[in-house]
């Protein structure tokens, strides 16, 4: 084998970027999440009629979306303010109670998301959407838009029933708690660099 | 060793916009400074550079066990008490590391002295392992540097290998302080380079991670498995998500053990440990009841980045002080060991130069160099390439 001068060097044989010169970043834009197919449905009599899923898998579904219900649904403290948010006789009493034994409300479930079985082998069918990225989950309507279905979180993903296709991430539920931000970087406004 | 002045490249300043180096000249004030470079013989290197560098790096991470076992030396190190036992698990699960840089006094001749140690949010990467490299490159294209001229700079090959190595969840996210420009950078050319080497790379501004049951989570609540923070350790466990990264399953780089090293407190704990080592300097723990700083000696806090808050008293007892934000700690002090003196013809002054000495993983990965007008080298110190000919 030849003995090349670069073979004893002290220096990196190359020293290439792909990412930080213009014409790659426009390769990385390209690459998003990709969409995923799911339905949307009032309620499991709907989903067996658009034959999209069988019945058992309709009413497993629904079933799965109305346990998770009162986890991810918003809570509120009085009926009044969650009419406001979904309009008269929309909202119910929620499970939880507050710390002081008072009533906590949520809005009905208006209809539920799953994933879509299509195409799936018959004998799967039992199992809640099993391969879809999109979680099972109820869905709600608020007072000023009634024909929009949203997520637990007010992110709007039908106006009408049926197939759709969406990013999975955009319709994560959320139980318990809510996202808290900007825990790191407090000293950051007091300093000036952070490397050494 | 020696400070060669040269005709800077026709167009460097338009090449570094090119590939993101937006912060080659500062406030108006050159960082990136090409008008010299450094040129050291290959023994220098070797035997002066490299081989201290790997020493005192195994000699710091043989302390390191230690250390974690240890309630005299981490209440020493300022270590808050809540984080012992999930710094002992992050070491004794031997959590990998990436990187660090130590700064060293280096003169030609005669053994390097260890300053510090910068081993958990180390920066100046991008001007050491790209744009130095290809200084070199393009000298020797122009014809203005021998053929044969090479440099101690295997810092690029080294990090893209650690990343292809090292097993990282994927994706693997990237953090920095929001409209850092600097710190962004040096985290940009650390994604290329583990982008190259296949890892699935994100970028999130440090103040938006969030948490959510328990879990780090990026911008659309996706888990965050695997980090990279371009933020010191010593802040993240006083601030409002330290406790969510004891319950947190994220892997973080550098790994929490790193938070005992790079601490100027591992200075007199080394001295301690290796007392009269020709690579280190005598360094003690400031006390209540120690002396006024005397001079040939050098006060530093506990935790302090780009000299901030240095005071040093030359040998003939002149006082030169760095301002910075890092006055509410406690302190530690070392010998003085002034850095060499060259002259700078281009400015017609005198400046003086430190070196840092990088280590990727357990190996001695190439240096970099930073001249300042002062004995105190600091973020607006200049950058200088370098070169090895014999």
């Amino acid at each position: 084998m030849k003995q090349t001068k670069r073979a004893v060097m002290k220096r990196s044989k190359k020293a290439a970027l792909v990412l930080m010169v213009p014409v790659a970043t426009l390769l990385l834009a390209g690459c998003g999440e990709e969409r995923e197919q799911a339905m949307v449905f009032s309620d499991p009599s709907e989903c067996s009629a658009a034959g999209l899923n069988d019945t058992a898998q309709c009413n497993a579904d629904y079933a799965a979306a109305q346990a998770l219900h009162p986890q991810v649904a918003p809570k509120y403290l009085n009926k009044e303010e969650c009419e406001t948010d979904f309009g008269p006789g929309q909202c119910e009493t929620a499970p939880q109670q507050t710390a002081q034994g008072g009533s906590v409300f949520m809005p009905m479930m208006m209809g539920f998301l799953a994933g879509q079985m299509m195409g799936n082998n018959a004998s799967n069918l039992q199992q809640p959407a099993a391969g879809s990225k999109v979680p099972t989950q109820p869905l709600y309507k608020s007072r000023d838009d009634r024909s929009t279905f949203r997520t637990a979180t007010n992110t709007p993903v039908a106006k009408t029933i049926g197939p759709i296709s969406l990013k999975p991430s955009q319709v994560q539920p959320q139980v318990g708690q809510v996202v808290r931000r900007g825990g790191f970087g407090a000293q950051a406004a007091s300093r000036n660099s952070f490397g050494g | 060793m020696k400070r060669i002045s040269v005709a800077e490249r026709a167009n460097w300043r338009a090449y570094a916009e090119e590939v993101g180096f937006n912060f080659h000249t500062f406030d108006g004030e050159p960082y990136w400074d090409e008008t010299a470079y450094y040129q050291f013989s290959l023994q220098q290197i070797e035997n002066d550079l490299e081989a201290p560098t790997e020493e005192l790096h195994q000699m710091v991470m043989d302390m390191v066990g230690d250390i974690t076992r240890s309630e005299e030396m981490l209440t020493l190190l300022n270590i808050p008490r809540d984080f012992w036992s999930y710094i002992w698990n992050s070491w004794n699960k031997g959590e990998p590391h990436l990187y660090g840089r130590m700064d060293l006094v280096y003169n030609g001749f005669g053994p390097a002295k260890l300053l510090e140690l910068n081993y958990d949010t180390p920066t100046s990467l991008f001007e050491t392992g790209f744009f130095q490299w290809v200084w070199l490159e393009d000298q020797i294209k122009n014809g203005v540097l021998p053929e044969h001229a090479d440099q101690f700079n295997s810092l690029h090959d080294k990090i893209e290998q650690a990343f292809a190595q090292l097993p990282l969840p994927q994706p693997f996210y990237f953090a920095s302080v929001r409209d850092n420009l600097e710190d962004l950078g040096t985290v940009n050319y650390l994604m290329d380079m583990a982008a190259q080497a296949g890892v699935d790379v994100r970028y999130i501004p440090l103040e938006d991670i969030g948490e959510l049951n328990e879990q780090f989570v990026d911008l659309d609540n996706q888990p965050i498995k695997g980090l990279f923070k371009l933020y010191p350790w010593e802040f993240m466990v006083q601030e409002d998500f330290a406790k969510t990264i004891m319950a947190a399953n994220t892997q973080m780089l550098e790994p929490a053990w790193k938070m005992l090293l790079s601490n100027k407190g591992i200075l007199p704990l080394l001295w301690a440990r290796y007392p009269n080592h020709p690579n280190l300097l005598p360094a003690f723990f400031e006390t209540p009841s120690s002396e006024p700083l005397g001079a040939g000696w050098v006060r530093k806090p506990l935790f302090s980045r780009e000299g901030a808050n240095v005071d040093l008293i030359t040998n003939s007892g002149e006082k030169i002080s760095a301002a910075g934000p890092y006055s509410d700690g406690r302190y530690v002090r070392q010998a003085l060991h002034p850095l060499p003196k060259f002259r700078d013809e281009y400015r017609n002054a005198d400046t003086y130069a430190m070196l840092g000495s990088w280590v990727v993983g357990d190996s001695a990965a190439g240096i970099c160099i930073r001249e300042d007008a002062t004995l105190i080298t600091k973020d607006s110190s200049r950058f200088l390439p370098h070169i090895i000919l014999d």
